[in-house]
């Protein structure tokens, strides 16, 4: 990169005009955590001030009321487990559709393509009705099976991809060798594909993370909700009292923020990987 | 868009190679196939979930299509917020990965705080939104009051006309980074030496932006387009939490009036009907779209 030491006009620009800009963007986020630490009044009053007072309390009250921990552990178990499902099943279906000849292999793979151009609403209803028959409405269970099945689509195709890029040779040469396919795929597919691998667990933990309708359709009691089921809940019932709702809003966000700030470069990589394809 | 090799050289062939794909394609097929197929036969059903479904043949059609205005307005709604979202998302996205692309210090933070939004859930967003919005005490308003500008205050989300405008900033605000992210990666393969030569030239970064770089981002203008318009049509998130189509039905968009007849009203198979419509109006536009941008080059770096 031979850029020259001054800047120049142009890069003068482009730092005072995406400064603003990000700034600009991201200040609400900052005014949800400094709101969440005032009493309403304060809210109101000096909207743009530092806290007068750090009101913790804010905190240990939504946390209380709102059953928080409990929302988050929901959303933990669900999302654990379907990312888990979610890659593990795709890594297997993606190397078969790459590796193997099988009989109904094409038209299998065209089946599952479907599912990439079909948004979530389109099933909602029938998908209610089926996991009311298989006695599976108001459980953690559907949440996790409907999330790994729509997860399946994208991320079998993404790592078909990968699969398609990487020459067979290795696992050629095991085969000459004498090795069974199960052995293949354990010692030498996987780990071909395992930074891909990890990059898809994140994208759908953030994906499965947030998922809304699932949640909101299939499951009923308070105790089986999920963070962003929760909080619209919240949100409904306390909408009036805004600190607790700010509390409430920064203990389920900056979670989520910190982490993807740590893993940065990872979360872009796989999410933009979605798409290019 | 399959990128399939053409030299399919399987490394073993046999039918017990399906058990790799099995426990994939059982869910799939229980959680996504089933219900897919079952939704064509309910559509022709009046069922409210709890009695068994009767065959009423187009009935369900036939309301969805010419008796329910709000069905018809909800596509007018999906179809101004798909626009706005190309304004808002899209090209909002470009401009910023042109603004942000830059090796000097501070410009990495900048991406990762554009793109921070990406990450949180559409109803941690909207609800922090919903305050932002707020009449007394948002944010904006607070803005707009603290710079004289007192009469500007609105209340953005309650009322018809600003309703689903907000909600299209706010889907901009969620969702421009990902697609500056997508630019932005296209942007770094374009080799430097061309916009050298191009100064020297005397051209201007304004022309050279018109000239160079939107022609070689078309690929990726495509995909995202594509993608805005199918991921708008199925908008649902954002919407259920802001205004769950309120106020007075000005931001019902298919998937929240479907949910709301589907749900709250239980007419499950009249709500099914409008979801095969949906289904079927995201597949026509998908395929159309592709096929008249298919001419197009494919050229990848």
């Amino acid at each position: 990169m031979s850029a020259t030491d001054r800047r120049s006009g142009t890069e003068w620009l482009q730092l005072t005009l995406g400064g603003a800009i990000v700034c600009a963007m991201f200040y609400p986020a900052v005014w949800m955590v400094l709101s969440a630490f005032k009493t309403n009044r304060e809210i109101f009053k000096h909207p743009f001030a530092l806290p007068a007072d750090w009101k913790w309390s804010n905190f240990a009250e939504a946390w209380d009321k709102g059953g928080l921990g409990g929302m988050y552990l929901n959303s933990l178990i669900v999302t654990a487990a379907a990312v888990t499902l979610t890659v593990c099943l795709a890594t297997a279906a993606a190397f078969a559709f790459s590796r193997l000849e099988f009989p109904g292999r094409r038209w299998l793979y065209r089946l599952l393509l479907v599912g990439l151009l079909l948004p979530p609403p389109v099933v909602a209803i029938p998908l209610f009705a089926i996991l009311r028959d298989l006695g599976l409405l108001n459980t953690l269970t559907a949440l996790i099976l409907a999330g790994t099945a729509w997860s399946l689509s994208l991320t079998i195709f993404i790592l078909q991809g990968y699969f398609n890029s990487i020459r067979p040779d290795m696992e050629e040469a095991a085969m000459l060798e004498g090795a069974n396919i199960w052995q293949i795929f354990r010692d030498i597919s996987v780990p071909m594909v395992w930074p891909s691998m990890l990059t898809l667990a994140i994208v759908n933990t953030i994906s499965i993370w947030n998922e809304l309708m699932f949640a909101l359709l299939f499951t009923v009691d308070d105790d089986k909700r999920t963070l962003p089921v929760g909080l619209i809940r919240f949100f409904g019932r306390y909408s009036t009292d805004y600190a607790m709702v700010f509390a409430a809003l920064t203990i389920t966000t900056l979670p989520i923020l910190a982490l993807y700030f740590l893993l940065q470069r990872h979360v872009i990589a796989g999410l933009s990987a979605t798409a290019i394809d | 868009m399959a990128g399939r090799n053409t030299g399919f050289q399987p490394i073993s062939s046999g039918a017990t190679n399906l058990l790799f794909v099995a426990p994939a394609m059982i869910l799939f097929g229980l959680f996504v196939l089933w219900p897919l197929g079952s939704s064509v036969y309910y559509a022709f059903t009046s069922w409210s979930g709890y009695t068994k479904p009767e065959w009423v043949g187009l009935d369900n059609f036939r309301r969805a299509i010419f008796h329910d205005p709000v069905h018809i307005a909800s596509y007018l709604h999906v179809t101004l917020y798909i626009l706005g979202t190309l304004v808002l998302e899209v090209s909002f996205g470009l401009v910023m990965a042109v603004v942000l692309n830059s090796d000097r210090a501070g410009f990495s933070i900048m991406r990762g705080m554009f793109f921070s939004p990406m990450v949180l859930s559409m109803t941690a967003a909207g609800v922090l939104w919903a305050f932002v919005l707020d009449y007394r005490l948002g944010l904006l308003n607070s803005v707009l009051r603290g710079v004289g500008l007192d009469d500007w205050a609105q209340p953005w989300l309650s009322q018809p006309a600003t309703a689903l405008i907000a909600i299209m900033f706010v889907s901009g605000w969620r969702f421009s980074g990902f697609y500056m992210v997508i630019f932005f990666a296209a942007l770094r393969r374009i080799p430097r030496s061309i916009y050298e030569a191009a100064t020297l030239d005397g051209a201007t970064p304004i022309k050279q932006f018109f000239t160079i770089t939107l022609p070689l981002l078309r690929q990726q203008m495509l995909t995202c387009v594509l993608l805005a318009v199918t991921g708008g049509f199925a908008g649902f998130d954002l919407f259920f939490t802001m205004t769950n189509g309120g106020p007075f039905d000005a931001t019902q968009v298919p998937a929240t009036w479907i949910i709301r007849q589907g749900f709250d009203n239980n007419q499950l198979g009249y709500a099914t009907a409008m979801t095969v419509i949906l289904a079927v109006v995201v597949l026509i536009v998908a395929v159309v779209y592709l096929r008249v941008t298919e001419r197009g080059n494919h050229v990848r770096y």
